[in-house]
């Protein structure tokens, strides 16, 4: 973490769940445990493999993008399916055919 | 996903679906209707925009497509005991859903929030009771203030299978953070899968780990890493998963020089007896693995490829490239065949002797992704 600086709020609450270095505060901070939606999915996204590289990521990248996409496990690159975006994929049901049809999303204006 | 009745039927229901592939599931209505037949090897899967199909295992076909309610993902699907309704995760991780095979009727729906100011989802968490009498989840909880949110703590939910649609829970019970696969033993002991393994007494909610993994002080290893998503019935009564560990030399904990393996947990609910297994180095990505049911010794992996390994001798006996990934590897009850299936929209078949594929059965509709398949005999 000594590479990384907390910008807001949720990040400074998990520094100090790790200076506190009490089970229970970590607790509340780990992967995957509560999914209220992707942004408290603390995932790193489009990742490297085991070994360092891509070979041993799903071929190809269109296989496994419905797969991670569904569960929050790409964040940052794919919108959120769970809770704000889950009509994203509707009209593209084969990711490898229809990816053409995939776009970007953007936060509706609350007013 | 699978069967056939009379086999001039069957082939024409197989055909049409074969000329549906990628359309929308609302053209998908008219083969709803054809029966399971009993004694017949079936496999279920789901897919997008949101479909079950059931396939008959004897000529490698769909035998129908079931248009499913709400949304899709993950399709985490549990078969009933006696083969006649499939249960599902789905909804964005927010419902489950009970199928009757025969009809594509839904028969039991149940929200995983419980209520309006509280948003909940199960992370791959839905088994069944062996008298298929009661259902199980683990919900995953956060209260949704008006300011913030809290995070409660996750809990095993128990509903009746005869419940019917919006059913409520019969009893919850407080749980371990991080629980996701569950399997019910004979005895009625759900073993569930976390950091460690639990076992859970869905009728009072009183717990235990049974097997330690993440905190397992197995000499000579370091901390395992597991991911599972797919909780397999298998034909074999395990509770299966594959994990990764870095086995040290020398006495030693030096991860630098350390080997890292592949090994599995199988869990016998017929005893509740476990054990861990390496079976190979860890040299590539495999994201399932299910020991043979006509040889344990045998275990089949797949990612990018089809591997089949001998676990005692930690030697691979064979090897089949993929036209692409494949998450899940299940094989049918006789150990003769190897079905792969999740990620995109087909299921491959491969011999279990040499994996020379046999067969591609396309789905009609779009990709599994992370779709839990079954294969059972109905």
């Amino acid at each position: 973490m000594k590479h990384l600086k907390a910008l807001n709020r949720k990040a400074q609450r998990l520094d100090e769940a790790v200076a506190e270095n009490s089970a229970e505060a970590i607790e509340e901070v780990v992967a995957m445990s509560a999914v209220a939606g992707c942004t408290a999915t603390v995932d790193p996204g489009w990742e490297v493999d085991a070994f360092g590289g891509v070979a041993g990521l799903c071929q190809p990248m269109e296989a496994d993008l419905y797969g991670c996409a569904d569960p929050c496990w790409w964040p940052a690159q794919v919108p959120d399916t769970i809770i704000n975006y889950p009509d994203w994929n509707k009209d593209a049901p084969s990711a490898d055919k229809d990816w053409r049809k995939l776009d970007s999303v953007f936060p509706k204006d609350a007013l | 996903m699978k069967t056939k009745t009379i086999a001039l039927f069957i082939c024409l229901a197989a055909s049409t679906l074969t000329a549906w592939a990628g359309t929308h599931p609302a053209d998908l209505a008219s083969n709803t209707a054809a029966p399971l037949v009993d004694g017949r090897e079936y496999m279920v899967a789901t897919n997008h925009p949101n479909l079950l199909n059931v396939l008959d295992l004897t000529d490698n076909s769909v035998l129908k497509t079931c248009a499913l309610p709400d949304a899709y993902g993950p399709g985490s699907v549990q078969v009933s005991p006696d083969r006649r309704t499939a249960y599902l995760l789905n909804n964005h991780f927010s419902g489950i859903y009970g199928i009757e095979l025969d009809t594509c009727e839904v028969t039991f729906s149940a929200k995983m929030s419980l209520s309006e100011a509280e948003r909940s989802v199960a992370v791959f968490s839905v088994a069944l009771s062996p008298d298929g009498k009661e259902l199980y989840t683990i919900q995953n909880r956060t209260k949704l203030h008006i300011d913030h949110y809290e995070v409660l703590s996750p809990q095993l939910a128990v509903y009746k299978t005869d419940a019917g649609l919006n059913a409520e829970p019969v009893r919850v019970f407080p749980v371990p953070r991080q629980l996701s696969l569950m399997q019910a033993a004979d005895d009625g002991t759900l073993y569930v899968l976390g950091p460690d393994v639990y076992k859970i007494d869905p009728r009072n909610g009183q717990y235990e780990v049974a097997v330690p993994l993440l905190n397992w002080k197995r000499p000579g290893y370091g901390a395992p890493d597991v991911l599972s998503a797919w909780a397999m019935q298998l034909p074999t009564r395990e509770f299966s998963a594959l994990y990764t560990a870095p086995k040290f030399k020398d006495g030693g904990q030096d991860l630098a020089s350390a080997d890292f393996v592949w090994g599995v947990l199988s869990i016998d609910l017929r005893t509740g007896r476990h054990e861990l297994r390496d079976f190979a180095p860890l040299n590539e990505i495999y994201f399932t693995g299910t020991r043979s049911p006509a040889n344990r010794n045998h275990i089949f992996t797949v990612l990018n490829g089809l591997r089949k390994y001998d676990i005692a001798a930690q030697k691979l006996l064979a090897s089949a490239h993929l036209e692409h990934a494949y998450y899940q590897v299940n094989l049918n009850r006789d150990g003769s065949r190897v079905y792969l299936s999740g990620t995109l929209q087909d299921v491959a078949v491969h011999d279990a002797a040499t994996l020379k594929k046999i067969a591609t059965i396309p789905l009609p509709g779009g990709d599994m992704a992370l779709c839990t398949a079954q294969i059972f005999v109905r």
